[in-house]
């Protein structure tokens, strides 16, 4: 799809790459630092580890770096007459709405791959932990991959929609912390409304924390997969008409 | 004649505020066509509804014979460039990097890139980025994005803003080259001096509606130029035809308003030789354009 790799071109000399790279260390790397400070240890080794890094994570911090990512993306196109002439060409606007998405995606991919490195790094270096990340953690990381995929579709709407770059970040953090809440006290089906839901429910698979038994069940991972599915599906959709319908501003 | 952009009723409302009302525009495939308004008359709102970027209120535009709308933008837009208010352009890219967006998103080949590069002169500042291009640079870089595709309609809106003069001439070249190679202008400026010498058609805006459309001959002829009177005694002659035509006294010339016809003349010059005042010049005052323009737009603050 040339829309696609027009929306690769404009990521060069992006300060979206520094977010990428040095969001997910330094919030892992919080989220283990807090934990040794209250001075609790790694009881359960690399399960303990990947509770704190990467389930705290999952909580509202990834939630909020796909919103920097989706800002930082559209900040271009917001910029002196660029949007006219993006609406001006010949690109249809599904297209530009799934590139849009599909750049932050893959950027919340990579983002996800350091977060694991980083985990894994620290265990093996940091902690000294015996073995490697357990294997069922490298399948979930491809789930929550997955599960950034309706916050970026999400999230590259508000951005488009919202000039402002904080305000779409706002509502990330807003939505991320209430569907944490959501999922505290049991609500599951919230993944299949809010974005936010289903990607902090994937961090926590398989940890028996909040939402979680502990068991990683295909019932879950199916109901993961299709929240995933069907938001980012209607999301996108209802973006493109949105967008078929709206006039250009400035 | 064949139009290449027709639009009937054209209208645009914000609330109650009508920005754009009722514009029936005529733009002849292959012309210049200069649009030309005070700021704020609506020129912009109307390129903008021209492609699609926004809905009309009302009324209908059709471009290229087929109708601009919604449903039809996309597949129309292949073939129409534009450049609407400030150039467009990612800052933090450079010149190439931009143009290869471009022609990613239109599917275009090298030539037709290195063609528009080289039409508006840019080629030797493709490396630096737009950041640091001058606002000239920018403008035509612009003009290079909304060329890669070889339009078959070209849609500038203020191109020379903010350009020196040397600059303003170089764009006025450009549309001329671009007309001469069969491709349709559409241009706007809130300074008549601007597209004058370079449009074909003119097309006036003020508050909204278009208060005069055609050929510049057309122009001219719209307004009737004082008539101007060297008689022996000028000063009797202005106050015998005070009342009846406004004479005033400009050193020793008579100058009339709003004497229309040849019969009318001549009476006045009848009048003046019946009461023994020898009439040796009777001329119509050289008028510019700039005076047409300004007292169509009066009031218009320009």
């Amino acid at each position: 799809m040339n829309a696609l790799a027009a929306e690769f071109s404009k990521l060069k000399r992006s300060l979206s790459w520094a977010v990428v790279v040095l969001l997910p260390i330094v919030l892992v790397a919080t989220g283990l630092i807090m934990t040794l400070i209250d001075g609790r240890g790694l009881e359960d080794g690399w399960h303990t580890l990947w509770m704190r890094s990467i389930v705290f994570y999952g909580l509202f911090p990834l939630s909020v770096g796909i919103a920097i990512l989706a800002s930082l993306v559209w900040r271009a196109e917001h910029r002196g007459s660029n949007w006219n002439a993006l609406m001006a060409g010949p690109t249809p606007s599904l297209q530009i709405i799934i590139a849009k998405a599909a750049v932050i995606s893959v950027l919340a991919a990579i983002m996800q791959v350091i977060a694991v490195v980083t985990t894994v790094a620290l265990g093996m270096i940091g902690f000294g932990l015996p073995g490697f990340l357990p294997p069922e953690y490298l399948a979930i990381s491809l789930l929550i991959i997955l599960a950034s995929v309706p916050v970026a579709v999400l999230q590259s709407w508000l951005s488009m929609q919202m000039r402002s770059f904080a305000a779409p970040v706002a509502v990330a953090f807003l939505g991320a912390g209430f569907s944490a809440f959501l999922l505290v006290v049991g609500l599951d089906a919230a993944i299949f409304i809010s974005p936010y839901a289903a990607l902090s429910r994937a961090t926590q698979l398989g940890t028996a924390t909040f939402a979680d038994t502990g068991d990683i069940t295909a019932g879950v991972i199916a109901a993961i997969i299709a929240a995933c599915l069907l938001l980012s599906t209607l999301l996108a959709a209802a973006n493109t008409v949105v967008l078929e319908r709206a006039d250009a501003r400035t | 004649m064949s139009f290449i952009v027709e639009s009937s009723n054209l209208t645009k409302a914000y609330g109650g505020r009508t920005v754009v009302d009722g514009l029936d525009l005529r733009i002849p495939e292959g012309s210049v066509y200069g649009f030309l308004g005070p700021n704020g008359s609506g020129k912009s709102t109307t390129m903008k509804m021209l492609l699609s970027l926004i809905r009309p209120t009302g009324g209908e535009v059709e471009v290229l014979g087929q109708p601009m709308n919604r449903s039809t933008r996309r597949q129309l837009l292949g073939s129409i460039g534009s450049l609407i208010e400030s150039p467009p352009g990612y800052a933090h890219l450079t010149g190439a990097e931009n143009m290869r967006i471009v022609q990613r998103l239109l599917g275009l080949d090298d030539a037709q890139v290195d063609f528009a590069v080289k039409t508006v002169r840019m080629h030797g500042q493709m490396g630096k980025r737009v950041r640091e291009y001058s606002l000239g640079m920018k403008q035509r870089l612009g003009i290079a994005m909304a060329l890669a595709r070889q339009p078959k309609l070209l849609i500038l809106d203020e191109p020379t803003n903010g350009l020196d003069p040397a600059g303003i001439e170089e764009i006025r070249e450009l549309l001329r080259r671009l007309a001469d190679g069969g491709v349709t202008v559409m241009v706007s400026s809130h300074l008549l001096g601007e597209v004058d010498k370079t449009a074909t058609v003119l097309g006036i805006l003020s508050q909204g509606r278009m208060i005069f459309q055609g050929t510049r001959a057309d122009l001219f002829s719209a307004a009737t130029p004082d008539l101007l009177i060297d008689c022996s005694d000028p000063r009797r002659a202005q106050s015998m035809l005070a009342r009846a035509h406004g004479a005033r006294l400009e050193d020793t010339t008579v100058r009339l308003a709003g004497v229309d016809s040849d019969e009318a003349t001549a009476g006045v010059v009848t009048g003046l030789v019946a009461e023994g005042i020898g009439v040796h010049g009777v001329r119509r005052d050289e008028q510019t354009l700039e005076s047409v323009f300004m007292g169509l737009t009066a009031g218009g603050g320009l």
